[in-house]
């Protein structure tokens, strides 16, 4: 190991020796910021143990969704981008067997109006990029990312809702609810968000914060949201973070803003706890990625972009 | 009626590609697919049968370690979510249609087999449908709540494509001689009009086995379910006729078929010099024979026993050698004669006395050995050669003798068969040999016996004549290879594990091998000609009465004084026979002249069977004892080696 010596050196000296960087927890890196909350619970930021795992007594479901995109060719300068986005609601059954019982999908085509003029679309719908500044192709595919990200949410919020026109399941939401009010007003949604570009606290709370130590959570907050629907939110250490990384096994968790939240954040935080197991090896990001959202992935993956 | 829905579906990666002979399909996670479903796939332009060969679960799982770590060690906790898993099974190819140009199985729906797909499968339509249909129904497929006939094909199981079939498995499980009561049954009642006629030989060769063929047994309504689903009729056989040798005292019979209520169809098996002579080889074992005692024994059977001989040099009166006491007494006369001659007599017709004397022994010694078979002075009671009957069990019970006799009996029942097949003379075209123990009559390794050779000669070249053998065993590993090679229909009942790990069992895959070592009562793996891979079937009780049921309801008669003997023998004939009546007429009698005349009897089988043996009794039946042995002179040395 070649830095074995210096984090030797780094625990002795008494800081956090990190040997493991986990995977997607950072997000994208552009976004890297803090974004001060407001605590809702406590007068500080504590770490609070949650108690033992306990699975969810009633019906739970499981919500994820997937984006590809690809240059697919050029008119000109300008870039044409092809694109699948989908999303699906996997529910547990008896014996634990999960099934899908919702699933949403959609095909793009982005590019400037000039370039999309003269490609027939086929199955795949058109999605015309702003024409307000010079095309310049990086910036164009850049631009396309965005709109994927965006119609990768949005099918998402209507896979969800089509689900709970349906059923009144427990929905577990990978990602953020305050991308949709509906999502944020419903008390029976969590999201799990398991990058952390954006950081709610700075300073010791945040030290207290990213170190919250395994099967404990944080205070329930109230994260500062510039464009998203309110939410309460709390982060969960899943798995002990000691030796690996600060991110290992942190997840923030995000519920209804309201005082049943804050009552049944431990209750609801078991529960997740013990959604660790199983693990969901080989991927990447097995200990923050819950089983049921990575048989999502695996059922969109197979069912979407393998055939 | 509505179509079924498909069980699976084709998967073919680069690791696990289809090919011709193989292909892999996944199905649901509960479903009725196991090793030996036969399935159909519906792809475009071509229809594919198989039949699952092995199966595999995956789970996304990478390594166990991330499970134990998962649970943080404690296989208690429990998953919240059920991990996915996955089942793909193996299928091997029976049939493609088109079969040419044979190609790889292509991707399509997988669909569970119905009785159509069984026949196409197994390629049954060849034999079954038709004008002149040669199928025989061995068993139901049964899978997923379908179930079809099986069947074989007749020209493949007695002739004269193919022929013989072979179980194994292991004892008490493998349900083998149910099995083969069953088949037998089955042939019975399916036989095609066109190929004639057909009886069995069985050769009961342990306990009761086979002792009550002719008595009904318990069924259950699945059984019966069975049977009506395979077009048979459950029912015993309707002529079964028995033959077993005496015990030694020569009146009870030596089987555990005595009950008095099923003595009308037992006979005795006895056999007399004439029977033996032609077989001596089974009883001399490998030193014993050599040139020489060949050519004593040759001499013997073409020039003195059964014909008038003459040479005044043993004495003036010609010798008629029928019995084995006038074999005796033709053996006394050279002796004595050699030993009047003084020195340089040691040679009588180029036969060195030596030889004489190891003959002589050697046979002497038969009637010791198989005491209750072969008979000193007796006449022969045999099987019905030239009068077999259609559709008829002859069962000759040889459980309770020396394997010496046993080995006589099979050898002379089996070469007569073959001899009367070969002029056509013997009653009906085929009959079928059932032999239980065969890896103790035809063993792989050990001497090669006379028993052996003819097992190995019936399975070489039975088929042309209608000789078919039926044959069982633990393990087939250790039969002769030729043997179980020549039967073209093999059946596999439970199986010892020890046995499966043998080389001769390296096609099939560890699923089917776990399958046949757990394999349940009543359930066969057949191989059979038509079929292009091993298919499992369920077939029914043999509805007849098997041998430890039959011996609890007709416990064997007690062995009983010898009056009271012969008194149950005659009764078996003419049930009107009292025991008073012959304790009266063997007052004072030779038990030897009693014996003949029981025998002579037996063998009328007349109608007033008292009066008969009265007037046996009463004729001449002077004792043909040999009296008390006299010394045979020492051999006298000429001092030549090479004499």
């Amino acid at each position: 190991m070649p830095f074995h010596d210096l984090r030797r050196a780094l625990a002795e000296g008494g800081a956090q020796v990190a040997t493991t960087r986990p995977a997607g927890s950072q997000g994208r890196s552009e976004e890297a910021r803090i974004r001060p909350a407001r605590l809702v619970e406590h007068d500080r930021l504590t770490a609070c143990p949650v108690g033992s795992p306990a699975a969810c007594p009633e019906p739970i479901a499981f919500l994820d969704g997937i984006q590809r995109h690809q240059v697919i060719g050029y008119a000109g300068a300008h870039p044409i981008i092809g694109a699948v986005v989908a999303a699906a609601v996997r529910a547990r059954g008896p014996g634990g067997h999960l099934h899908t019982v919702a699933m949403r999908c959609r095909r793009l085509l982005v590019g400037r109006a000039a370039a999309l003029a003269g490609v027939a679309p086929g199955a795949h719908d058109p999605v015309v990029l702003p024409d307000e500044e010079p095309a310049h192709p990086i910036r164009d595919i850049d631009m396309a990312r965005a709109v994927v990200d965006d119609a990768r949410t949005a099918v998402e919020v209507e896979t969800g809702l089509a689900f709970r026109a349906e059923r009144d399941d427990w929905l577990v939401v990978d990602g953020s609810l305050a991308e949709s009010p509906a999502f944020a007003s419903d008390p029976r949604m969590l999201g799990i968000s398991k990058s952390h570009a954006t950081l709610p606290f700075e300073g010791p709370d945040l030290v207290r914060y990213l170190q919250l130590p395994a099967g404990h959570r944080s205070s329930v907050f109230q994260p500062a949201s510039h464009r998203g629907a309110q939410v309460y939110a709390w982060g969960l250490r899943l798995w002990p973070w000691e030796g690996r990384d600060l991110l290992f096994g942190l997840v923030r968790i995000e519920a209804a803003p309201s005082p049943a939240s804050l009552a049944a954040a431990d209750a609801w935080s078991r529960w997740l706890l013990a959604e660790r197991v199983p693990v969901s090896s080989p991927d990447a990001r097995w200990d923050r990625l819950l089983y049921g959202i990575h048989s999502v992935e695996e059922y969109l993956r197979a069912a979407v972009l393998e055939p | 009626m509505t179509p079924r829905p498909p069980v699976g579906r084709v998967v073919a990666t680069e690791l696990k590609p289809s090919t011709p002979h193989q292909f892999y399909f996944w199905t649901a996670r509960e479903s009725p697919v196991g090793i030996g479903t036969i399935v159909r796939v519906d792809a475009e332009g071509r229809l594919i049968h198989g039949v699952v060969t092995d199966g595999f679960a995956y789970s996304d799982l990478l390594t166990p370690l991330h499970a134990v770590l998962g649970a943080d060690g404690d296989p208690a906790v429990a998953d919240a979510t059920a991990r996915t898993e996955v089942r793909v099974f193996a299928a091997a190819v029976l049939r493609q249609a088109p079969e040419e140009p044979l190609q790889p199985v292509p991707l399509g729906e997988v669909f569970l087999a119905d009785d159509a797909d069984v026949v196409r499968a197994l390629r049954m339509d060849a034999y079954v449908e038709g004008d002149a249909p040669t199928g025989i129904p061995v068993g139901l497929y049964a899978t997923g709540g379908l179930e079809a006939p099986v069947y074989l094909d007749a020209d493949f199981l007695v002739g004269p494509e193919a022929a013989h079939l072979n179980i194994t498995g292991v004892s008490g499980l493998a349900t083998k001689t149910s099995a083969v009561a069953f088949q037998l049954a089955s042939v019975f009642q399916r036989f095609p009009v066109q190929k004639g006629s057909v009886a069995a030989v069985c050769f009961n060769v342990k306990g009761p086995d086979l002792c009550f063929l002719d008595q009904p047994g318990p069924l259950d309504d699945a059984d019966r379910h069975m049977y009506a689903r395979l077009g048979l009729t459950p029912e015993p056989f309707g002529a079964v006729r028995y033959f077993a040798p005496y015990k030694a005292d020569g009146v009870n019979l030596n089987t555990l078929r005595t009950h008095e209520a099923l003595a009308a169809n037992t006979e005795p098996l006895v056999w007399g010099l004439r029977e033996v002579l032609d077989y001596a080889e089974v009883l001399l074992n490998r030193d014993d024979i050599d040139a020489k005692a060949d050519a004593f024994i040759d001499f013997l059977a073409d020039r003195v026993v059964g014909k008038e001989f003459s040479d005044t040099t043993l004495r003036p009166a010609p010798f008629r050698v029928g019995t084995f006491a006038d074999l005796e007494e033709f053996f006394r006369a050279i002796f004595d004669a050699m030993e009047a001659h003084g020195r340089g007599g040691e040679v009588w017709r180029t036969h060195h006395l030596a030889t004489i004397r190891k003959v002589r022994n050697r046979l002497s010694n038969i009637t010791t050995r198989s005491k209750g078979l072969v008979t000193d002075d007796g006449e022969p009671n045999d099987l019905p050669w030239q009068a077999f009957a259609d559709r008829t069990v002859y069962v000759v019970d040889v459980a309770g003798i020396d394997p010496l006799a046993q080995d006589l009996v099979f050898a002379r029942v089996v070469s007569k068969l073959r001899e009367h097949l070969e002029r056509r003379d013997l009653g009906v075209d085929h009959v079928v040999v059932f032999v239980d123990e065969l890896n103790k009559y035809a063993p792989g390794d050990g001497p090669d016996t006379y028993v052996r050779r003819m097992l190995l000669d019936l399975s070489e070249r039975g088929r042309y004549l209608g000789l078919v053998l039926f044959s069982a065993q633990q393990f087939r590993s250790q039969v002769h290879r030729r043997v179980v090679g020549n039967a073209a229909t093999a059946m596999y009942g439970r199986m010892d594990s020890d046995e499966l790990a043998m080389a001769a069992y390296g096609t099939l895959t560890p699923a089917t091998k776990a399958k046949l070592a757990a394999l349940p009562k009543g359930e066969l793996m057949i191989r059979h000609p038509h079929f292009t891979q091993p298919i499992f079937v369920r077939f029914p009780r043999p509805a007849v009465l098997q041998g430890r049921q039959g011996v609890e309801r007709f416990p064997p008669a007690p062995e009983v004084p010898f009056p009271q003997a012969v008194a149950r023998r005659l009764r078996a004939l003419d049930p009107s026979v009292t025991a008073a009546a012959v304790a009266d007429l063997l007052a004072g009698r030779v038990e030897d002249d009693v014996r003949r005349a029981l025998h002579a009897t037996e063998r009328a089988r007349p109608e007033a069977a008292l009066a008969y043996f009265r007037a046996c009794l009463g004729r001449v039946v002077a004792a043909e004892g040999r009296g008390p042995d006299r010394p045979v002179p020492g051999v006298a040395t000429s001092g030549d080696p090479y004499a």
